[in-house]
């Protein structure tokens, strides 16, 4: 097991290195000369002068390889530069904007396995009936919606008509319940699909028959069938946990929420370079380590994984 | 499995409780709410307020920070200078200062305030490089306590108009500069203002509350909660639920047009539409092959239909303009000729022009289709709209019109190189215009000095612009603007489309929504709500 993580670790090692670089790269890539945008943003006239001054001030006259360095070696003490709009450390922002981001993913977690777990063993213990499918359908169009739309009807009906909730902002805690339901919508589908397809499978299990056989209570055998039925999804939420950090952009800017996905789309528009690449690296990061915890949970769970791998 | 089913319903009863407890939390707030606060929603944050600085938001600094003279309908007036007097050679302006206001922190203005804040924009000049005024100060002094002098090198006319905008010239207490100087930021934001920021959350919201010691007419309400909304939708529906007051912007930033139609015929709100206040126009380049003939440029003029674009396009929220600067604009009510919608005309100019019209109706030279291309920034879907409806007035015409969106700083490039045959282009809006707008004409980054660069004049046209800024003769300068203006309109390169207008949507209890002269600008200040 401790030769598997090690293996593991290291080759998380060259694929950041490869991230960060290519996201250097692409950055590097863009039509647009950063010394010029950093001017223009402050609504600075970009004359000669001023666009190699500022050239100078951020570096730009230097190397490629000789910037990249620099870079990733400030980047590794937690200095990403200053942003190019608010003129402060990209560091400072992204600390007033993870938290927020992190509350809204967690929320919308807990709703995605509080849901994603009652609505799969309401469609297994009513498999075929009208219950089942009911869920099934309002599943199949939660996940056909775009998550823009949903969010705008639910706020609509939610704050709006029924006056329930606040439209948008984080000053009330029941802020976060419409922005967590909306992100939580696309995945509920998923895990109901995927934990009700894998519970009805193991119905017809012959453990599930002897279970019976043996007199053992529903409620029992179900506790079995579900139990035997998570692997998967714990595997899947692993990498949707990531996946929920980074994919709260359009949620976060429907409903006003201070967090970094919003950072970044304001950021994309500006060409806010230095919050773009600190974005990026920080997601990849986020990234391979899920990828590699959920790795370790599944090999713990299941030795023929460390094996193979 | 009936156990099950007991527990499951369980569940849902509980989620039911907490969705009503939510109900119960809400409804209280909303009591909470009262009639001494307005509530605004922006798609921005105020962000650094610094008014010696571009960042932040423009309505936010002017709430807090006022300058010597402020710019009104009725021209220039007194603000933290009670009165002044000019030199008879128009280089010395002497300010006399209003006595007995503060800054919000305790410190008084005076003379010493006012050069500390000059002396403190002077020393980030290139910053201030859009603005004729700064290169025109040689000396400022203060004079005795509330008297403050300030010497020129020339004697530059818009010296009080820009004096009264909204950045940089204002004052901040010196308490708050960071080693006596304010261009790498400000330890706080004390103002003499109306307002004084209390409260600001990043990204979320900034609360402003009336200045106690205010040496003007106080407001009539105790707070401004400037709320952010990055998504225009949300503050429709905010509006609709009542979380908000007040709608306000220019050009479509904070409502569309179609959204602003819909609530002034809904009725349920109060609708506010200003003066003209800038001007929409389309580009054409003189110094690419097709457009740099002034026959196709004038053709141009002739083939769209202005008025269907205003009233179809804009719902009649602008009128239609046949100058590029309206009238009511300072030097600008010149008799020039207007070009209106006569595609008959714009025909005939093409064929004049050597561009006959070929079998697929569209026109042709040696062998070469007339094509140009229109570019606009992408975050604008209005000005899409326009060019699909330019594009078939245009080929009513036989010229095909190719239609490129780009992203923001793309389009910003485009404007600097002078790659585009006809690109959007929006005068600065009063009290800009026309002195700080035609003063950018002479400057490559922007787009208008690329589509003049083709003009046989554009060496007069750049000396003029500079030499009408500091001519003292009243006349002489009259007449000076008058030929700037008459020679852009009669080489055709700018098609006017319309005047644009700022508005206001709000509730109906709120009451004294009105428009500053700049649009950047919210008299919060004016506002209140009906008892």
């Amino acid at each position: 097991m401790e030769n598997y993580i090690i293996k593991r670790l290291l080759s998380i090692l060259p694929i950041l290195i490869g991230i960060s670089f290519l996201s250097f790269i692409l950055i590097n890539l863009s039509p647009s000369d950063p010394a010029e945008v950093a001017l223009r943003v402050n609504e600075v006239t970009p004359t000669k002068e001023a666009v190699a001054e500022m050239r100078k001030e951020l570096g730009l006259d230097k190397s490629f390889i000789e910037r990249y360095t620099t870079w990733i070696t400030n980047s590794l003490h937690g200095d990403f530069g200053n942003s190019y709009i608010t003129n402060k450390p990209v560091i400072d922002e992204m600390k007033l904007a993870i938290p927020a981001t992190l509350h809204l993913a967690f929320v919308s977690l807990f709703i995605i396995i509080f849901v994603s777990i009652i609505a799969a063993v309401l469609c297994t213990v009513y498999e075929g009936s009208i219950v089942d499918r009911i869920i099934r359908g309002i599943v199949f169009v939660g996940e056909a919606i775009p998550g823009f739309w949903v969010g705008l009807l639910l706020m609509w009906l939610f704050a709006v008509k029924l006056n329930l909730l606040p439209t948008s902002g984080m000053e009330t805690p029941s802020s976060v319940i419409l922005p967590a339901v909306t992100l939580s919508l696309a995945y509920i589908s998923t895990y109901v699909r995927l934990l009700r397809n894998n519970m009805v499978q193991n119905k017809l299990e012959n453990y599930v028959l002897y279970a019976k056989a043996r007199g053992l209570k529903e409620r029992k055998i179900l506790q079995h069938i579900f139990k035997n039925s998570l692997q998967s999804s714990i595997a899947a939420l692993g990498m949707s946990i990531p996946k929920l950090i980074a994919g709260t952009v359009i949620v976060e800017n429907i409903f006003a929420w201070p967090g970094v996905g919003r950072l970044c789309v304001t950021a994309i528009f500006n060409h806010d370079y230095p919050i773009i690449q600190a974005y990026v690296l920080l997601m990849a990061v986020l990234f391979v380590v899920f990828n590699f915890l959920v790795d370790i949970i599944t090999s713990l769970l299941d030795p023929r994984m460390r094996k193979e791998a | 499995m009936k156990k099950v089913k007991i527990n499951m319903m369980l569940l849902l009863c509980l989620l039911i409780l907490f969705v009503a407890g939510c109900q119960g939390k809400n409804e209280s707030k909303e009591e909470e709410r009262t009639r001494d606060e307005i509530v605004y929603a922006s798609t921005k944050d105020i962000r650094d307020i610094n008014p010696h600085l571009y960042s932040g938001e423009m309505a936010a600094q002017n709430m807090v920070f006022e300058s010597l003279v402020v710019n009104t309908d009725e021209g220039v007036k007194p603000a933290l200078a009670e009165s002044w007097d000019i030199s008879k050679d128009g280089l010395e302006y002497t300010f006399h200062l209003r006595k007995g206001v503060t800054f919000t922190d305790g410190e008084p203005f005076n003379a010493e305030a006012v050069k500390l804040n000059m002396d403190a924009v002077l020393d980030n000049i290139e910053r201030h490089a859009w603005l004729d005024m700064v290169n025109e100060i040689k000396e400022n002094v203060v004079v005795d306590e509330y008297t403050y002098k300030l010497v020129l090198k020339h004697q530059y006319y818009p010296t009080l108009t820009e004096l009264g905008l909204t950045r940089p010239f204002r004052f901040i207490s010196p308490k708050s500069f960071i080693d006596g100087k304010t261009k790498n930021g400000v330890k706080s934001y004390a103002g003499t203002g109306p307002w004084v920021l209390s409260e600001h959350k990043e990204g979320q919201y900034a609360v402003f509350n009336a200045n106690e010691n205010y040496w003007g007419e106080k407001s009539k309400v105790n707070t401004i909660k400037w709320k952010v909304m990055p998504d225009p939708q949300t503050i429709l529906l905010a509006l609709e639920k009542g979380e908000i007051d007040l709608i306000f912007g220019a050009d479509g930033d904070m409502i569309d047009i179609d959204s602003f139609k819909a609530l002034e015929e809904q009725g349920k709100y109060n609708t506010e539409i200003s003066k003209p206040i800038a001007s929409r126009a389309i580009l054409l380049n003189s110094n690419k092959p097709i457009t740099g003939d002034l026959k196709v440029r004038e053709a141009f003029q002739y083939a769209i239909d202005k008025k269907s674009i205003a009233d179809e396009i804009l719902n009649g929220s602008e009128s239609v303009a046949n100058t590029l600067l309206s009238p009511t604009v300072p030097y600008s009510n010149v008799n020039l000729k207007a070009r209106t919608f006569n595609p008959d005309k714009a025909n005939k100019l093409l064929e004049a022009a050597g561009w006959p019209l070929g079998k697929d109706h569209y026109r042709y030279k040696d062998g070469k289709k007339l094509e140009v291309t229109i570019y606009y920034n992408s975050d604008n879907a209005q000005e899409k709209t326009i060019s699909e409806f330019i594009q078939n007035d245009m080929k009513n015409v036989g010229v095909n019109l190719k239609i490129i969106g780009e992203e923001k700083q793309a389009f910003l490039d485009r404007q600097k190189s002078g790659d585009f045959d006809l690109m959007y282009s929006l005068s600065w809006g009063t009290p800009y215009d026309p002195q700080s707008y035609l003063s950018s004409w002479r400057i490559p980054a922007h787009g208008d000095y690329q589509a003049q660069i083709g003009l046989d004049k554009k060496e007069w046209l750049d000396s003029t612009i500079t030499a009408v800024m500091i001519e003292s003769n009243e006349v002489k300068r009259k007449n000076m603007y008058a030929d700037i203006l008459r020679y852009i309109h009669d080489e055709g390169v700018y098609i006017p489309l319309t005047y644009s207008r700022t508005k206001a949507v709000h509730v109906p209890e709120l009451k004294g929504v009105t428009f500053n002269v700049s649009q950047y600008e919210i008299p919060f200040e004016k506002m209140y709500f009906e008892k």
